[in-house]
């Protein structure tokens, strides 16, 4: 089925449109993805950062025994040194702890523990150090034997071990989050590209099969516009053939026709000739015959036999017009037609001139309205047609009233169009195509002719590439169009015969 | 004719006996007393004019005037005009072609061939008669050779 250019375009915008929200999809999908990746990676670094923290708080709670047992032990200030240092630190890691219990209120009570753990323990250190400057080592000993500080610091341990542990646990998850989040993301990319191929794909296949429909119609159209020329041309050829063919039967036949007609008029004439000499040789025998014989004889010599003879001399000469007619014409369609450059105002002004005397008789006039547009055809064809019409018009112009006979030409584009126009008895609406057919003639037949002139004109039109119509009211007059190519370039197929 | 060419002999080829009468009957009208020798076709003119060999011995010494129609049943005039004009004893023979073709080409041909004159029979009878005549008159006065 072939795809018409709407459905294409719209398929198409479809998929493209498609192919976009697949793309736009997978990118707002990254972005959450990156989004909740980041927040995870935030955790895992919070996480990583608490279990560091805490771990130097411990050790830093170590390096403080580590430094008063070193005191108690020696008695020396310098040993207390990395106690005071882990004191130092302690500050600002117990001011971090308890920052902390504003992010991790759930965690509050533990962090708070471990804060009293913390200052228990550095209390008793103080405490136990204070002792051993004040010279009561014995009693820093006991307090040391209680344990007290070794419980306090295992209870530290623990607390913040469960804090690292619910750290662990927060690292894990937020691990496992990003994983599925990568995954998710790996997948989202893969169906929303997979979706964008699939769009593409398609319309690609629909591309290349619009396309392959495109070129296969213009190749039919190709095919066909050359299979047409071919077609024109050899209807042409027929044309011409065929026109070719009836020129020439046209020309054989008139003067097969014409060689018996000429018999039948010689012998006519001979008869005619033998009766003047059977009429003198009667008038000379009038006396001598008998009455009843000679009246017999006498209107078979003066009236019959003239009479036999008129008919077949009127029937034979009518014939022999005809058959000229006939002739002509086929002439005219035979005589090869050369364009030239017309001036048609003076053409037009010598076929006015030529029936201006008759026209004069009757008070009549002939008009050429000037400018008339100029014409590159065929002289003496085109003098043949305004010669028969304005001929006609004289012909036919109502006794009732004086003659006006307007001759005009104009430009229609390529065409030109020109008017012979008469107010004479005009042509029954029956008619209108009919005259201009051989022989044929409209209205009273009272004027001389063989009904060829406007058969003629038209052959002629035709034959110069235009044609002529009329337009007439019966007894207001007519109208003759002549309408003609500006240059006839190729004449109609001219016989070769 | 002159009175030396008094023997001279009118050959009509015209196929159409009609016509060939009325041909016949103008010219006597136009004064014009020679022997004419109708014939309807080419091929018994043909023998008339060259003999039974075809070599045309049979024409010397003949005083031959040829009046020639070019739409004969059996060929055309042309091929006749061609004969007479290429036979050594028929050259110099006058040919008048009488014809209804007013084909300009037609005309050409028959002049190159040798034609003396090419005539086109008038459409109507009238004329035609007038023709003839003239043609009688113009028999009357020209001079035709001595054929060797």
């Amino acid at each position: 089925m072939p795809i018409t250019s709407t459905a294409f375009a719209r398929t198409t915008l479809a998929l493209v449109f498609a192919g976009a929200l697949a793309l736009l999809a997978i990118v707002g999908a990254s972005l959450w993805l990156v989004d909740r990746t980041s927040e995870n990676a935030e955790a895992l670094v919070q996480g990583h950062q608490f279990r560091a923290r805490t771990a130097a708080i411990l050790s830093s709670m170590q390096d403080a025994e580590t430094g008063q047992r070193g005191f108690v032990i020696t008695r020396d200030e310098q040993y207390l040194e990395p106690y005071e240092e882990a004191r130092a630190r302690l500050v600002s890691q117990i001011a971090w702890l308890q920052e902390q219990t504003r992010s991790r209120p759930d965690e509050r009570a533990a962090i708070e523990r471990t804060g009293a753990l913390i200052d228990t323990r550095l209390a008793e250190l103080e405490a136990i150090i204070a002792m051993v400057r004040a010279d009561r080592v014995g009693e820093a000993v006991a307090l040391i034997r209680t344990n007290r500080g070794k419980r306090t610091m295992d209870a530290l341990r623990e607390v913040l071990n469960t804090q690292v542990d619910a750290i662990d646990l927060h690292i894990a998850e937020a691990i496992d989050a990003t994983r599925a989040s990568a995954t998710a993301l790996s997948w989202a990319v893969l169906v929303g590209a997979l979706a964008i191929a699939l769009f593409a794909g398609a319309s690609i296949w629909l591309s290349v099969r619009y396309t392959r429909d495109l070129v296969s119609a213009r190749q039919e159209v190709q095919e066909l516009n050359f299979s047409l020329e071919e077609r024109v041309a050899d209807r042409t050829a027929e044309l011409a053939r065929a026109n070719d063919e009836i020129q020439r039967f046209a020309y054989i036949v008139s003067h097969d026709l014409r060689a018996p007609l000429v018999n039948v008029m010689g012998f006519t004439s001979e008869l005619e000739v033998c009766l003047t000499q059977i009429q003198q040789y009667v008038e000379r025998t009038a006396e001598a015959a008998d009455p009843d014989t000679l009246t017999e004889v006498r209107q078979a010599a003066f009236e019959d036999l003239p009479e036999a003879l008129g008919f077949i001399r009127s029937s034979t000469t009518r014939m022999d017009r005809l058959i000229n007619a006939i002739l002509k014409l086929s002439r005219e369609g035979r005589r090869s037609l050369t364009a030239e450059r017309i001036d048609m105002g003076a053409l037009l002004d010598a076929a006015a001139a030529s029936v201006q005397h008759q026209l004069q008789a009757g008070d009549g006039s002939i008009t050429v309205e000037k400018p008339v547009p100029n014409i590159q055809s065929d002289r003496l064809a085109i003098e043949q047609i305004f010669g028969n019409l304005v001929d006609n018009a004289v012909k036919y112009l109502d006794p009732a009233r004086p003659g006006r006979i307007v001759v005009r030409g104009r430009e229609e584009g390529a065409r030109l169009v020109f008017e012979v126009e008469d107010n004479g008895r005009g042509v029954a609406p029956q008619d209108h195509e009919r005259i201009f057919e051989l022989f044929r003639r409209s209205g009273t037949q009272d004027k001389p002719g063989e009904g060829i002139g406007l058969a003629h004109v038209r052959t002629l039109a035709r034959r110069l590439g235009g044609d002529v119509t009329l337009e007439s009211t019966l007894g207001r007059g007519t109208v003759f169009r002549v309408i003609l190519p500006r240059r006839a370039d190729g004449f109609a197929a001219r016989p070769t015969a | 004719m002159n009175a030396a060419a008094q023997a001279v002999t009118i050959v009509m080829i015209e196929d159409d006996e009609g016509h060939a009468r009325l041909i016949e009957k103008n010219i006597r009208r136009a004064g014009v007393h020679n022997e004419i020798v109708p014939f309807t076709d080419g091929t018994s003119a043909l023998t008339f004019l060259f003999g039974q060999d075809g070599s045309g011995q049979v024409s010397a010494g003949r005083g031959l005037l040829i009046l020639l129609d070019l739409n004969l049943p059996d060929m055309t005039g042309v091929d006749i005009l061609a004969k007479v004009k290429a036979n050594p004893h028929t050259k110099r023979s006058p040919v008048v072609v009488l014809t209804t073709t007013d084909d300009q080409r037609e005309i050409q041909r028959c002049y190159d061939l040798g034609a003396n004159v090419y005539i086109t029979k008038p459409v109507n009878y009238e004329a035609f008669a007038n023709a003839i005549r003239q043609l009688g008159l113009f028999f009357a006065v020209m001079q035709v050779p001595e054929i060797d």
